[in-house]
């Protein structure tokens, strides 16, 4: 059996349909359900579903096989997974912005507030500015507005959540897309099995039936 | 602080736990022996210099440092391969060749390869065959790694990777890589990354090459598609020399337990030929490896082939104490079923 941890949230409904289209159909699993684990109608799967910023914690361990999550969670954490999919689906950008980009520019430091702290602190590292990392867990939009920081790095589908706080895009950092992990000793010891199901989902993306 | 609390990625291993590791140290110890692998001790400090040059800098700079008397940087050992090959330059410099040494010593890590891997100490069980190039000693290393496995009961529960790192560095040189894009493509290669392995390059030939090679994996059909994919000699006599060993572990019925896998690049600045990789049911990460290091050894002396491998006694533990407390959860099933029937 193979196990398939799926971010919850924002990717989960993409990837349950991506699932289904590669026959893989959790049925028995609706999104307001409180139950945390399904079985396909085979048996030769089973979803679990943790926070994105899980998913690589359970593969790595080799307590789930395989996962879905997106890129900016990966980028984040550095875990030592396999990478061998990109599934296309929940793109977003992960950016830096400020309620006023004119005044970043001549600062000698600048306190960022952001849910992405490794990755924030790379990439102001690579141009040379000094940085306060200030972590946080959510509605990152709203600190800069506060005075909690100068700029936020966060992720962006539509922009519509920074407009409405008084944010600009300074910097595209990267793209994000929900990709598919694998466990290293699961790619080796369930080799067939990994192989059949990233066929069927790399068919499915193609727009060919399972 | 609390007396009590012992530091991040130590443990304690008592009663059962305890018996059944030295069980399985005794038993590898044992295989080595009847190879005629004679035990080496290496010391557990020692400079750190040598790790630097034995490891690479990147793994070296993971290990426990402080500084001697003198001001000179020790370590507690990372790993037992570099002593041991410092000491077959100079020690044991003078003796007849091929050298079989064998080891069961643990090593440290301050900071750790990755989440999950929490342990910071480990203990290797380890054998280093020095003096022999010729195919057969890399057919024997293998032969003692799958026969320590069947003695302790895995037989059809580990699968050991084989590759050879000159196919890769062969195509590097092809392509014309330089030092910093062959380290970039080995990294997505060793993260079967095919999506980014595809883009990154406009030389599309180039880009689908070494992401055809992460799809080389399997028994010996991967070899004619190999065969296909790589036209450079250094690849292609990589290739012959993988092909011949595979036949010889035809010839002992061992290949169900062994695969070719030509993604698998890791450790690359390293080996110099086989490399291979040793993986067990119920164990979510590598339990062991090795592969040829024909240059480690000049580092300290007259330059000579050796290959080794090393398991991971603390890893294998694990698995077999699972395997065993599965087996008696579900013999206690059967006796409650056989008593309810009676």
């Amino acid at each position: 059996m193979i196990t398939i941890a799926v971010a919850k949230g924002r990717m989960q409904d993409e990837a349950l349909a991506l699932l289904a289209r590669a026959g893989v159909c959790f049925n028995g699993y609706s999104s307001e359900s409180r139950c945390l684990i399904s079985r396909d109608e085979t048996g030769d799967y089973r979803a679990i579903f943790v926070k994105p910023a899980d998913v690589p914690v359970y593969v790595e361990h080799g307590i789930a096989d395989c996962g879905i999550v997106g890129r900016d969670v990966l980028l984040e954490s550095q875990p030592d997974l396999l990478l061998p999919l990109d599934l296309g689906i929940a793109r977003c950008r992960l950016v830096v912005a400020a309620v006023s980009p004119q005044e970043i520019k001549s600062r000698g430091m600048l306190r960022v507030a952001t849910k992405y702290p490794q990755l924030a602190a790379d990439y102001f590292g690579a141009r040379g500015t000094p940085v306060e990392i200030i972590r946080l867990s959510g509605s990152v939009e709203l600190a800069p507005s506060l005075g909690l920081c100068d700029v936020i790095v966060d992720l962006v589908e539509t922009g519509r959540t920074l407009r409405e706080n008084g944010l600009s895009v300074l910097d595209v950092i990267t793209e994000s897309t929900g990709r598919f992990v694998v466990n290293r000793a699961s790619y080796q010891l369930k080799a067939e099995s990994i192989a059949r199901l990233l066929n069927a989902l790399e068919r499915g993306l193609n727009g060919v039936g399972p | 602080m609390h007396l009590s609390r012992i530091p991040a990625g130590m443990r304690y291993y008592v009663g059962d736990e305890a018996r059944l590791r030295r069980k399985v140290e005794d038993t590898a110890m044992s295989v080595f022996d009847r190879w005629s692998y004679e035990e080496i001790t290496t010391p557990s400090v020692d400079y750190y210099a040598l790790f630097e040059q034995g490891m690479g800098i990147t793994e070296a700079q993971r290990s426990f440092r402080f500084t001697d008397q003198d001001g000179r940087l020790l370590t507690l050992r990372p790993d037992v391969t570099s002593s041991v090959a410092r000491a077959a330059a100079t020690l044991l410099a003078d003796r007849a060749r091929p050298l079989r040494l064998c080891y069961a010593a643990p090593v440290f890590r301050q900071q750790s390869q990755s989440a999950s891997e929490w342990r910071r100490e480990n203990t290797q069980l380890g054998c280093e065959l020095i003096g022999a190039a010729d195919a057969s000693a890399d057919l024997e290393v293998l032969l003692v790694a799958a026969e320590i496995l069947a003695q302790l009961g895995l037989q059809n529960s580990y699968c050991i990777t084989l590759n050879h790192v000159e196919i890769f560095n062969g195509l590097a040189e092809q392509f014309s890589l330089d030092a910093k894009e062959a380290e970039y493509v080995r990294r997505l290669i060793d993260s079967r990354a095919i999506p980014e392995l595809t883009l990154y390059s406009s030389d599309v030939l180039k880009c689908n090459t070494f992401a055809d090679l992460v799809h080389l994996k399997g028994n010996q059909e991967v070899m004619s598609a190999a065969h296909d994919l790589v036209s450079n000699s250094r690849s292609q006599a990589a290739l012959l020399a993988l092909a011949d060993l595979w036949r010889a572990l035809e010839a002992k019925r061992l290949t169900d337990a062994f695969e070719i896998d030509l993604g698998d690049v890791s450790s690359f600045d390293y080996y110099t030929g086989l490399s291979f990789k040793i993986f067990i049911n119920g164990a979510g990460s590598r339990v062991g490896g090795g592969g040829r290091y024909d240059r480690l050894i000049s580092n300290f002396g007259a330059a000579e082939p050796a290959i080794g491998f090393v398991l991971n006694l603390d890893g294998l533990t694990e698995v077999l104490l699972r395997k065993t407390n599965e087996a008696q959860i579900s013999q206690t099933h059967i006796d409650q079923k056989g008593s309810q029937s009676l």
